[in-house]
């Protein structure tokens, strides 16, 4: 019983392994906007990221 | 089991006569086989060959002190026999200044002659003499029967201290017999030994519901307490098996890291060298040439590096889908610091940063980057790399790890319930020679040196 339901766990296991490889998954979160205007080519500064101003910390060691 | 009701072919014929110190009456139930027989009423113990039946003892005792679970005369099928309920004693043994006592029953078939149950915290047993002596290794840690390996368990001075029925031996209250139990679950052996002569019994776990249902007593049976010297484990058996399991999908690994690694495109679709200087007021941002991404929706790993040294540059990065105007929008920060302190040298962070875009499907595409950092630092030089369908080995680690994870768990809820029927042997742990012994002898070793670290 536990043989098989391990057996079913790690095929499974296995098969999401395997979807997660094919379709390119990653741990890295990135954010996603849709339609961005075609517009940005010209003019990149129109294009707000919500990744923009950015706050380094300079603390340091 | 099954139950086979009263009056069933080859069902025990009784015997009605007269306790002769109370005047009681007195049920024989195994008729000529009991040697010994006890009034319920005034707990004397007679003599059951003696016609008179002489009082061998008298001992004082409560009517309601003991009952049993299995009233006497129930009747029940053990492996398709029915044996009756007989006889049943409380025998007791101190371990340290603690009382434990467990109960035995006598059940009794014309045909077959005599079996027993012991029961001890809603933990049952199934025993009968053995007919064969076992071979006891040098020393008596072990001891070997029927090509089956058996541990020493526990070996302790048992007195009978309650007695009901009727019984194939001379039985008192008081008497003192040398026990040792070795167990190899669901089985125990046990030595009764009194003066020269020991009698060698072979026991077999039962569940209370079982025997319950066997016997059809009222009611539940009492829950187990505890793990018991002979229970058989829930999870040891499956210890080597899904270990087997694990080894043989974690091996499947191999062929299909080989397989993704091999078939992967890992196609570089753009590197490009930029500079960037901070102290420029103009806008920052651009725009890279549009480039195709092939294949089927795959990953994009994206590297940056570039020349900080005691500084950082931070990108804004939008990699932007021309045709359907989809953009995946993500910042990187690529720093890198060093220097010496009282503590010596010291460095944190890189010139170099990856990040990998899950799940990009096919199109034409473009980056828009817009670099950032201390305004004071100069030109900076960056260089961005980037490449389509790159297999991710972390998720080879992450799906090892998936599967040594329950692997993991059995193994452990195994060792505990060994560690849990060994604190109640005469050792304390399991033995060292077994595998769950040797994990254990491992995790102890670990903890003691950790405690003297």
């Amino acid at each position: 019983m536990i043989r098989s339901l391990f057996l079913i766990y790690g095929l499974a296991v296995l098969a999401l392994l395997s979807f997660a490889e094919y379709r390119g998954w990653s741990l890295d979160r990135v954010n996603q906007v849709p339609n961005v205007p075609k517009s940005v080519r010209d003019n990149p500064g129109s294009y707000r990221s919500v990744y923009g101003f950015y706050h380094h910390y300079t603390g340091g060691k | 089991m099954s139950t086979m009701g009263p009056g069933s072919a080859g069902a025990p014929r009784v015997e009605s006569l007269n306790c002769p110190n109370c005047g009681a009456s007195l049920t024989l139930r195994s008729r000529a086989n009991a040697i010994t027989a006890v009034c319920e009423s005034c707990h004397s113990v007679l003599d059951a060959r003696d016609p008179k039946l002489k009082v061998l003892q008298t001992f004082a005792a409560k009517a309601s002190e003991d009952p049993p679970l299995i009233p006497m005369g129930s009747r029940g099928a053990i492996r398709g026999t029915e044996y009756e309920a007989i006889g049943f004693q409380r025998r007791t043994i101190e371990v340290e200044g603690i009382h434990y006592s467990w109960h035995e029953y006598v059940l009794f078939n014309p045909a077959k002659g005599f079996r027993y149950l012991t029961e001890y915290d809603g933990h049952w047993n199934d025993v009968s003499i053995l007919r064969s002596l076992p071979d006891l290794s040098p020393g008596g840690a072990t001891l070997a029967y029927l090509h089956e390996t058996y541990r020493h368990f526990q070996t302790a001075d048992a007195v009978t201290s309650f007695v009901l029925g009727e019984f194939p031996w001379r039985v008192r209250v008081g008497e003192m017999v040398h026990v040792s139990d070795y167990v190899s679950p669901p089985r125990v052996i046990s030595s009764e030994g009194t003066g020269n002569e020991v009698t060698w019994s072979i026991g077999e776990y039962l569940s209370g519901g079982d025997l319950w249902k066997a016997f059809k007593l009222e009611g539940e049976p009492p829950p187990p307490i505890g793990v018991y010297e002979n229970q058989p484990s829930p999870m040891s058996a499956n210890v080597t098996v899904v270990w087997v399991t694990a080894a043989v999908l974690l091996m499947m690994l191999v062929p299909l890291m080989v397989l993704f690694f091999s078939t992967a495109r890992d196609e570089q679709v753009l590197e490009q060298t930029y500079q960037f200087d901070t102290s420029s007021r103009e806008e920052a941002s651009f725009v890279t040439d549009i480039f195709p991404l092939k294949g089927h929706t795959s990953d994009v790993e994206l590297a940056t590096s570039a020349n900080v040294n005691n500084s950082w540059i931070y990108l804004n990065y939008a990699l932007i889908n021309e045709d359907t105007g989809q953009a995946y929008d993500f910042g990187r920060e690529v720093s890198y610091y060093h220097g010496v302190d009282s503590d010596g040298s010291w460095s944190e962070g890189s010139s170099t940063d990856t990040v990998t875009v899950p799940s990009v499907p096919p199109g034409n595409y473009y980056l828009r980057i817009e670099p950032e950092s201390d305004p004071n630092r100069g030109i900076i030089t960056y260089t961005v790399r980037m490449k389509r369908d790159v297999p991710q080995a972390s998720f080879f680690g992450l799906a090892a790890l998936a599967l040594l994870v329950p692997a993991c768990l059995i193994t452990w809820r195994s060792l505990t319930f060994e560690h849990l029927r060994w604190a109640e042997s005469d050792y304390g742990s399991p033995p060292s020679d077994t595998f769950l012994g040797t994990v254990q002898g491992m995790v102890d070793s670990a903890k003691k040196s950790g405690d003297d670290e």
